[in-house]
């Protein structure tokens, strides 16, 4: 978490620009939150049911922790926006970028509850020491 | 009726892990929730999934409690649906997300 899901009509999204725009978004999460980029999920689907299209050619849908200010989300959807336009070509007014927000009590990744957004570092360093920790016992 | 969507990523599931790992998320789902959950399997296409910004091996397994959980009770349902995740789709802690939402609405 978070995940970012991009659906389209098909073709609108050309293979070759996914993995581009899987970095765009990875890091304007991660610069505009500070959270890790270890965990952020970019996953393409064409004419699926959910998120629903309507006339939208392409949308990305992010659901992401809870906490996030609206500036911050604003942030996040107004870049997103800008780096679908320009891998795809699409006109502005044909795509469509929103989030939803998710507990961080609800998620497990890692093995680990998810951290509340601001405690990410702590969060990570425990967890790859958890993680070392384990390899060394193993 | 509770809802399980599970995505995975194109190749990387057998359809004999399919299988267990469907029955598996099935019976976690009653035995903790009352019922089996209906699964809607999503298979995300060969070059379109990507974490960190690299080519996905993650899976990812959400499912709707049938009530409010607490967090001390959400934690060890969330470990427990992660470790059938493992162990079934051979995948390190690392590379599964599990997500369980209380009741919307």
């Amino acid at each position: 978490m978070p995940l970012y899901i991009c659906n389209s009509k098909a073709g609108a999204v050309p293979a070759e620009a996914k993995a581009k725009i899987a970095a765009d978004v990875t890091r304007i999460h991660c610069d505009v939150t500070d959270a890790p980029a270890k965990f952020v999920h970019v996953f393409f689907f064409e004419n699926a049911p959910n998120p629903p299209l309507g006339d939208a050619a392409a949308m990305i849908y992010g659901q992401i922790r809870h906490g996030r200010t609206d500036e911050q989300k604003a942030q996040i959807c107004k870049e997103m926006g800008e780096s679908l336009q320009q891998h795809t070509g699409q006109s502005a007014d044909a795509l469509h970028v929103f989030t939803s927000d998710t507990p961080a009590s609800w998620v497990m990744e890692g093995g680990d509850i998810l951290p509340e957004p601001g405690e990410e570092e702590a969060w990570l360093a425990a967890h790859e020491a958890k993680l070392a920790a384990q390899e060394n016992a193993a | 009726m509770i809802n399980c969507t599970c995505m995975v990523q194109a190749g990387q599931i057998s359809a004999e892990q399919e299988d267990v790992l469907r029955a598996e998320t099935s019976a976690f789902g009653a035995r903790h929730f009352g019922s089996e959950p209906s699964i809607n399997w999503i298979t995300v296409p060969e070059g379109s999934g990507f974490t960190e910004g690299k080519p996905s091996t993650s899976v990812l397994v959400s499912m709707n409690a049938d009530r409010a959980l607490s967090l001390a009770e959400r934690e060890p349902l969330l470990r427990e649906l992660g470790a059938i995740w493992e162990e079934h789709a051979a995948r390190t802690p690392d590379e599964v997300v599990t997500v369980i939402s209380d009741p919307q609405g």
